[in-house]
């Protein structure tokens, strides 16, 4: 019996992991806006606010549910689920520490980026199932900028796969043991990851990228019918497809795990890495207005697609020069 | 019945019945979805031959690329126009025989195969083999796809240009 079970123990820990750090991060996320406006942020709800995303989650949950009269119920009640599964899968290659992860394959970075463009799915469900106006606009301005930043994003994550000559993510961290992180690789290296920062925030749908969410246009875009648990979910799921990409940012550019210490302390200095990718993003969010449609399409088709392919070809020209490795 | 085979018959079933489900729905809607699902399900086939590189590469280009431009489509002709389109079939006669006919060939090819007891085993990382394949023996056909694809993007600025 216990061994039919072996398979499901190390998705079971990663995902409740998973789903403890999504919660936690918003209270990060919340604190550091907070800081960089001159505020608190979030205090009242156990010490220093500690409670505060169980507050919220239990609010949530305790939400009425509402499905409005002339939505498509079948689509719409299905929208979360299609939304949020795709952005769990994406943890499961992602080994956390050397031979810790769900399924270490052979093409881990491309089951990554795969995964990962399955969400618009589930978001155009959502935005079309509504039934809604600004829904169904903010949908149709997601699948503009999902189609126009996922050659960018693979692009600049395939930079890493060229130098260290492998798509299984174990190798790729393993290629960058002794501090040869490949964002210091010379000017590549530094290339890649701003091209890889900036795809990322498109992706994620975050400000100054979030045009379908664009609370002064489209109150709150794709979810803007959704309530209670459907609304966390969502939440949740953009929250993971985040946290996702920082530790995939991490593991590409930062070395992963790679850090001064006992081999315990691998998985924190890997979620270190990625809490700091994380921050980056959101520093970015916050720092920036939100830029118009026509601007977004000309940044990706005019200046990251053209040059995240030369970078491509660059790298492959040094590493066939060079070889493989920093 | 091995895991293997248990997770082949349950795509299998899923395969078939989003497949009928793309051609028979009534709402073109639903029908996208339903090819999202059953282009989801092969990838599911290529994971149980233990072919990775082309399940995603399946995700990637099928389900995520091609349901979004198709999705994209359905709701410029349809809703913000104010028309929907036409979605009955009315030669759902002539199609069934089509199908059962295309069905008997495949089937009929199958049949005069011999059954093989296992797979081939893989000699080697896949991913790189296909790479290796492409880039040597199949160098040809892999750039004309190359070429075809480009013909395709230029005619596509070709009718997007703006009319003056």
């Amino acid at each position: 019996m216990m061994e039919a079970l072996t398979p499901f123990i190390a998705p079971f820990i990663v995902m409740n992991a998973v789903l403890g750090i999504v919660t936690y991060v918003t209270l990060l996320e919340r604190k550091f806006a907070a800081r960089m406006q001159s505020r608190i942020g979030p205090y009242r709800v156990g010490p220093h606010g500690l409670l505060q995303p169980i507050a919220d989650a239990i609010k949530l949950m305790m939400k009425e549910d509402v499905v409005p009269t002339a939505a498509d119920r079948p689509i719409y009640n299905l929208a979360p689920i299609v939304f949020v599964l795709p952005c769990m899968f994406i943890f499961a290659t992602i080994p956390f520490a050397p031979g810790l992860g769900v399924a270490d394959l052979n093409i881990g970075v491309l089951f990554f980026l795969a995964v990962s463009s399955m969400e618009i799915v589930g978001l155009f469900m959502a935005g079309w199932g509504s039934n809604n106006k600004y829904a169904l606009l903010s949908a149709m301005r997601a699948v503009n900028q999902v189609i126009s930043y996922d050659l960018p994003f693979i692009f600049a994550a395939l930079t890493p796969v060229l130098l260290a000559g492998s798509l299984k993510l174990s190798d790729i961290a393993a290629a960058q043991a002794g501090g040869a992180w490949f964002i210091f690789y010379p000017v590549i290296g530094q290339l890649a990851f701003i091209a890889f920062i900036v795809s990322t925030v498109a992706a994620e749908n975050r400000a100054p990228f979030d045009i379908l969410e664009a609370e002064s246009e489209l109150v709150a875009g794709f979810r803007v019918e959704y309530s209670g648990m459907k609304f966390a979910l969502i939440q949740l799921g953009e929250y993971a497809h985040i946290i996702g990409s920082s530790f995939l940012g991490a593991l590409l550019f930062l070395g992963a795990w790679a850090g001064p210490g006992p081999e315990w302390l691998d998985p924190i200095w890997f979620l270190t890495k990625a809490m700091f990718m994380f921050l980056v993003v959101t520093w970015v969010r916050w720092s920036f207005v939100r830029i118009r449609v026509d601007q977004i399409l000309a940044l990706s088709w005019k200046a990251l697609l053209p040059f995240t392919l030369l970078l491509l070809i660059a790298t492959a020209i040094v590493v066939v020069w060079r070889g493989p490795g920093v | 019945m091995s895991l293997d085979a248990l997770a082949f018959w349950v795509l299998a079933v899923v395969l078939v019945v989003s497949a009928l489900a793309v051609v028979l729905s009534k709402n073109l809607f639903h029908a996208v979805l339903w090819l999202a699902l059953a282009l989801t399900g092969t990838a599911g086939i290529f994971l149980i031959l233990e072919a990775e590189f082309l399940a995603a590469v399946q995700l990637l280009l099928y389900a995520g690329g091609i349901v979004t431009i198709m999705v994209f489509a359905i709701v410029v002709t349809e809703r913000l126009v104010g028309e929907s389109i036409s979605q009955t079939n009315r030669r759902i006669v002539a199609g069934a025989l089509a199908v059962a006919a295309l069905a008997g060939i495949i089937v009929a090819t199958i049949w005069r195969q011999p059954a093989t007891a296992a797979a081939a085993a893989q000699t080697g990382d896949i991913t790189r083999n296909i790479g290796h394949a492409v880039m040597t023996r199949y160098v040809l056909p892999f750039e004309l796809l190359a070429l075809l694809m480009l013909a395709g993007l230029m005619g596509a600025i070709y009718f997007a240009r703006p009319d003056d």
